[in-house]
């Protein structure tokens, strides 16, 4: 225990000796949160959304319009087709309802009712939040018309339902993001060890090899600490976002997400002989994941092609997890699923790091 | 077994004795703290070890003396447990070293030829660390007094000089107390000052009852401090013995050496009286003789009669270097 102590310590202190390492160890995440948040809150600090609904009158669109009036998140202006789709392309509008000719009649005769949302892509951050918002307004109203009983009562409580903004969206990402760099980028701290022969002087003593994994991974698990703290603080001090769910399992997922990308670090430098090469491998790794996991860019607009790529990211995951403890929205896909993906990435990474780990 | 008092008064006070404790008084001299027989390695196509025999007494310092590349490093990370051997037997402690690596680690100490650390540790942390990984280690900062770096305790391991950090490896050997040590080129690069430090300290260890494996190619440190030395070359032990031995057994003669640049007449050479042998080096020339004031003054007249330049003209008695120079026709350190 004493030895585990004294590696931590050691570790700790040639590390941030390192003033560059301390630097960007503490301005990475406060640069990035900033600067993605200064971008973003600018384009969204509407608290209403407003919206085009094309239809024929009627009924339905009567109803429609005066329910997504009340709920206070969105403005709805009513036109004919070719003059909504003008403001949504000028940017006068953030989404384009479009009920069929005849709906209400369609509805009488019990006949399916095809909805088409139309929307901008420049702004799809937030899109996927309206459009399932939407979408279930819609399913409410179908309900009330065709008199089912409610199965499942959901009480869907937006915690920003009235403020919905990039920010919230985006800071999640960030988060997970951060926690990727530090993962991936930090064995090359090891890789370091390795090519600078202080694992070779490490080996000459009875040091356990497990103890000194032991102590890197415990530093990389604080440094993840800190920086989503950082993140949090300022995402909470400077752009006032709330954590809608709850702090220990916030910091549990935060852990664990470092504890991924730890290992899968790990794994990838494995295959490596020098923090050269190491780097560049990390690279090729992080750089496509940033991108293709719908951090930054909505998932919509990429390639067909890509998105087998897409769903087997761990970073898609876990992002997808911090937002939902972050802002409670619903997520993309349910807590299970994204937790058995990322612990399945944590044990291949693991068993594959350990299988090819090289010493010297 | 009691944990044994680690007597670091003073400077120039012996280390510890270490796990030996009780058992020193013991007649030590006759067991066999190392034993190794056929051991081969090879690396690729480059056979580093090929075939080497030898045992070390306890309480022995040993030194193994050849030129670079001769395979010193080589058997002396296999005995250490740090390379895997290709074939042979090898006991160390009572341990093979393929086998039970991490226990033999904790009980023995190790100098590796170059020290590695991290960099932004600072001396006295980088003991207190490596100390942490033995169960009974000395006190960092007397280990520091012992190699005379106390006064860097609080310095970089970066910034240290070359002969800085030489000190800081063979301390990093120490701090645990082992009750054996291997130090590979303990002393290369350092100015003779540092060297002669060193060598009281190596010799302190012995004293203090521990057994001592060094690789070196400086003859005049293998003289000095080795009870015995193999001579290695080529993989091969071409020699072993205490360096007395080896001298008596290749010379009776003593050495008349002198440089003559563009020198030719090596025929007239063996013409001299009393000498039985003569060696060349490049521009070098070594006679061994019996009959030294005859074989100068034969030499000089020869000089002068063939104009020929003769420079840093010297007598000495045969040493290991020129055991080495009979056996292999080369000199060590080139």
């Amino acid at each position: 225990m004493k030895t585990y102590i004294e590696l931590v310590k050691a570790n700790a202190k040639n590390l941030f000796r390192d003033r560059m390492t301390l630097f960007w160890f503490l301005a990475f995440p406060v640069l990035f949160i900033l600067l993605f948040g200064t971008i973003f809150s600018n384009e969204m600090t509407v608290s209403a959304f407003p919206i085009g609904l094309v239809a024929d009158g009627g009924e339905v669109a009567h109803a429609l319009a005066s329910t997504l009036g009340q709920t206070g998140a969105f403005t709805v202006q009513t036109g004919s087709e070719e003059d909504e789709m003008e403001a949504l392309r000028a940017g006068d509008r953030r989404l384009v309802i479009v009920l069929p000719p005849g709906t209400d009649a369609l509805l009488a005769r019990g006949q399916q009712v095809d909805v088409i949302f139309y929307y901008d892509q420049q702004h799809q951050a937030v899109n996927q939040v309206l459009i399932s918002s939407i979408s279930e307004v819609l399913q409410e109203m179908e309900r009330a018309m065709t008199g089912r009983p409610r199965i499942f009562a959901i009480r869907s409580e937006s915690v920003q339902a009235s403020d919905l903004r990039s920010i919230d969206f985006l800071l999640p990402g960030v988060l997970a993001m951060a926690l990727m760099q530090l993962g991936l980028f930090g064995s090359l701290q090891f890789v370091g060890l390795r090519e600078r022969k202080i694992l070779r002087q490490l080996n000459v003593t009875p040091l356990p090899r497990s103890l000194l994994i032991a102590s890197e991974v415990t530093v990389r698990l604080f440094m993840a600490l800190v920086q989503a703290m950082l993140i949090l603080v300022i995402g909470r001090l400077v752009f006032n976002v709330q954590v809608a769910g709850s702090w220990p399992v916030l910091i549990g997922l935060v852990l664990l997400g470092a504890a991924v990308f730890v290992s899968l670090g790990y794994m990838l430098v494995s295959f490596v002989k020098s923090e050269e090469s190491g780097q560049g491998v990390i690279q090729l790794v992080q750089f496509p994941m940033m991108f293709l996991s719908g951090i930054f860019f909505p998932v919509e607009v990429m390639p067909v092609f890509l998105k087998p790529i897409m769903k087997a990211i761990p970073l898609t995951y876990l992002a997808d997890l911090l937002r939902q403890e972050v802002t409670g929205w619903a997520p993309l896909n349910t807590p299970a699923t994204n937790l058995l993906v990322l612990g399945g990435w944590l044990v291949v990474s693991l068993v594959l790091g350990i299988r090819f780990f090289r010493w010297e | 077994m009691a944990p044994a008092p680690c007597h670091l008064r003073s400077r120039v006070m012996p280390l510890g004795t270490g796990a030996k404790g009780g058992e020193a008084q013991v007649s030590v001299s006759s067991d066999e703290s190392i034993v190794v027989s056929g051991l081969w390695k090879s690396y690729g196509a480059v056979k580093a070890v090929a075939g080497v025999d030898f045992t070390v007494q306890s309480g022995e310092v040993f030194g193994m003396l050849g030129p670079n590349g001769a395979g010193k490093s080589t058997t002396v990370e296999i005995l250490a447990g740090l390379r895997r051997r290709d074939a042979g037997q090898v006991k160390v402690l009572g341990m093979d070293p393929g086998v039970d690596a991490a226990q033999l680690k904790s009980r023995i100490g190790m100098q590796l030829q170059s020290v590695s650390l991290y960099p932004r540790l600072k001396v006295l942390e980088v003991l207190r660390l490596f100390a942490s990984f033995y169960s009974r280690p000395l006190d960092p900062l007397a280990v520091l007094d012992r190699v005379d770096l106390r006064e860097k305790a609080g310095a970089l391991t970066n910034q240290l000089s070359g002969g800085q950090a030489q000190r800081l490896a063979i301390a990093l050997a120490m701090i645990g107390d082992g009750e054996m040590l291997f130090l590979d080129e303990p002393t290369t690069g350092l100015d003779p000052q540092a060297r002669r430090m060193l060598w009281e300290v190596i010799l302190d260890l012995k004293q203090a009852g521990k057994t001592v494996v060094l690789t070196t190619h400086y003859m005049e440190e293998a003289e000095r401090l080795c009870d015995r030395v193999a001579v290695i070359d080529y993989g091969r032990i071409i020699a072993l013995g205490s360096p007395r031995e080896l001298v008596a057994q290749h010379f009776r003669e003593q050495a008349v050496e002198f440089e003559a640049p563009g020198f030719s007449g090596e025929a007239a050479l063996g013409e001299i009286p009393g000498i039985s042998r003569v060696e060349r080096d490049g521009d070098t020339i070594t006679l061994y003789t019996d009959q030294v004031s005859q074989t100068v003054e034969a030499l000089l007249a020869l000089a002068g009669s063939n104009g020929m330049a003769v420079r840093d003209f010297m007598v000495r008695r045969a040493t290991l270097e020129d055991v080495f120079l009979r056996l292999t026709g080369r000199r060590i350190r080139e």
